[in-house]
């Protein structure tokens, strides 16, 4: 094992930022209410997929005003780890081109209780359900994927963007709003029989998460489920899954 | 052919040193590439390389780990979790939403340029850079120089993998490296 022993020496450099109204560009805003953890409350296509987890998920109204959170069933209690999760993610407008609210997951990141509960919710589900393999996408599911494969004993892989891994990949087009991008996996990283999750930190049209799916299944996985952070419900991304099962901690508006 | 240099070492090192696959000529001639996504399809050897960065840093007041993108993602959240710090992505240009700063840094030909938020590091913070493999040590120097002008204190990089002759170490101005590996072509 090599290590350095050393002396922390002081930068040369002196400066010191002020952040003043930039720290208020920090604060994060909250997502709209309800965090949902059904995993296929919406999905019209009935396969033969297990059901997942043993304990009973439900689905929870829509609220589309970020003033109110919504009333739950009575009998559906929410975790209480999801509002502080809910509200670390901060919202840019207008990024990256205009029009678009951009959710933030890098503020969650700053929050060591929420992003490790945010983990741990991920982990609490999975970790009896026999997965050989977490599947991220790059680059934030590189962020999320690894603790989650750590903690359950699941292998981790990567899927990326093109020309990025070295050496035999599979490759998976998929559609953008504007032209076409691809996604890569390794050969040899999956094996037919392998019991998969993809994650990614966010789902919005399901394109990414599609070519995740195909890509495994391509090479002979099941994938078992869809994992993310947040879902834009309204982008419809969760039908694209053809007929995978989508669990989210946080619903965007 | 390759050696990786054998000292008295922890004897899960073995394990994660055989896991490494190295690509010849990738990502052009006469590179030979240092895979580690081999290394993450063996769940104890991936976490044998976590629990060692952990066990080093535990108890240390680490507040940041900053890892750079992409593979710095990797490793640099589980490690972030078990100590209890923030962690901060460091990305490519125009990844990062928000207010960023920038850190330009020089390549073999032309320049690239790192990225941190505003904000996500206050002065005064102990911080960890993470990514892995050090090479030349350009971007691990850029990350060190965003963490610097922000006012924090970079304790030590950390990588997995060293290419000790292209001398990176010599390049983080004074700045502790650890490793767990090192790739020597014989």
């Amino acid at each position: 094992m090599q290590s350095s022993v050393g002396v922390c020496s002081s930068s040369s450099s002196n400066w010191l930022f002020r952040f003043s109204a930039a720290a208020a560009s920090l604060l994060p805003s909250s997502l709209t209410f309800p965090i949902s953890k059904s995993s296929s409350s919406s999905s019209l296509i009935t396969l033969s997929t297990p059901s997942l987890i043993p304990s009973p998920l439900r689905s929870t109204a829509s609220a589309s005003d970020s003033s109110h959170v919504t009333v739950m069933a009575s009998n559906d209690a929410q975790d209480p780890r999801l509002p502080r999760i809910s509200s670390a993610i901060r919202v840019i407008p207008d990024f990256p081109k205009p029009g678009i609210m951009f959710q933030d997951i890098t503020t969650l990141l700053l929050d060591t209780k929420a992003f490790k509960d945010t983990i741990d919710l991920f982990v609490e589900r999975y970790r009896d359900q026999n997965i050989s393999v977490v599947a991220g996408v790059e680059a934030r599911g590189f962020i999320f994927g690894p603790p989650i494969a750590l903690a359950i004993g699941a292998k981790f892989v990567p899927m990326r963007k093109p020309n990025k891994l070295p050496g035999e990949v599979i490759s998976e087009e998929y559609s953008l709003e504007y032209g076409t991008d691809k996604m890569e996996m390794h050969v040899g990283a999956v094996q037919a029989g392998d019991r998969a999750l993809v994650i990614d930190d966010l789902i919005a049209t399901g394109g990414t998460l599609c070519a995740a799916i195909k890509l495994l299944e391509r090479v002979g996985a099941e994938v078992v489920e869809c994992a993310c952070v947040i879902e834009l419900p309204e982008l419809k991304g969760r039908e694209k899954l053809t007929g995978k099962p989508l669990f989210v901690l946080v619903k965007g508006a | 052919m390759s050696a990786y240099r054998d000292e008295d070492e922890d004897p899960r090192l073995h394990g994660i040193k055989t896991k490494i696959r190295v690509v010849p000529h990738f990502p052009k001639s006469g590179i030979m590439f240092q895979d580690i996504t081999t290394l993450l399809l063996d769940p104890k050897a991936f976490k044998d390389t976590i629990d060692l960065f952990v066990e080093r840093y535990k108890g240390k007041n680490i507040n940041v780990v900053a890892g750079i993108e992409a593979r710095g993602f990797i490793f640099g959240p589980p490690i972030a979790l078990a100590i209890g710090a923030k962690f901060v992505p460091l990305r490519k240009p125009k990844k990062l939403p928000g207010k960023v700063i920038s850190q330009e840094y020089i390549l073999e030909y032309g320049r690239d340029c790192l990225e941190m938020h505003v904000g996500a590091v206050e002065a005064g913070e102990r911080a960890l850079v993470v990514d892995d493999l050090i090479a030349t040590g350009g971007t691990l120097c850029a990350a060190m120089d965003l963490l610097e002008r922000v006012g924090a204190e970079v304790v030590e990089c950390a990588c997995v993998i060293e290419l000790p002759e292209l001398k990176g170490r010599e390049r983080l101005n004074g700045k502790p490296l650890y490793v767990l590996v090192e790739y020597l072509e014989v």
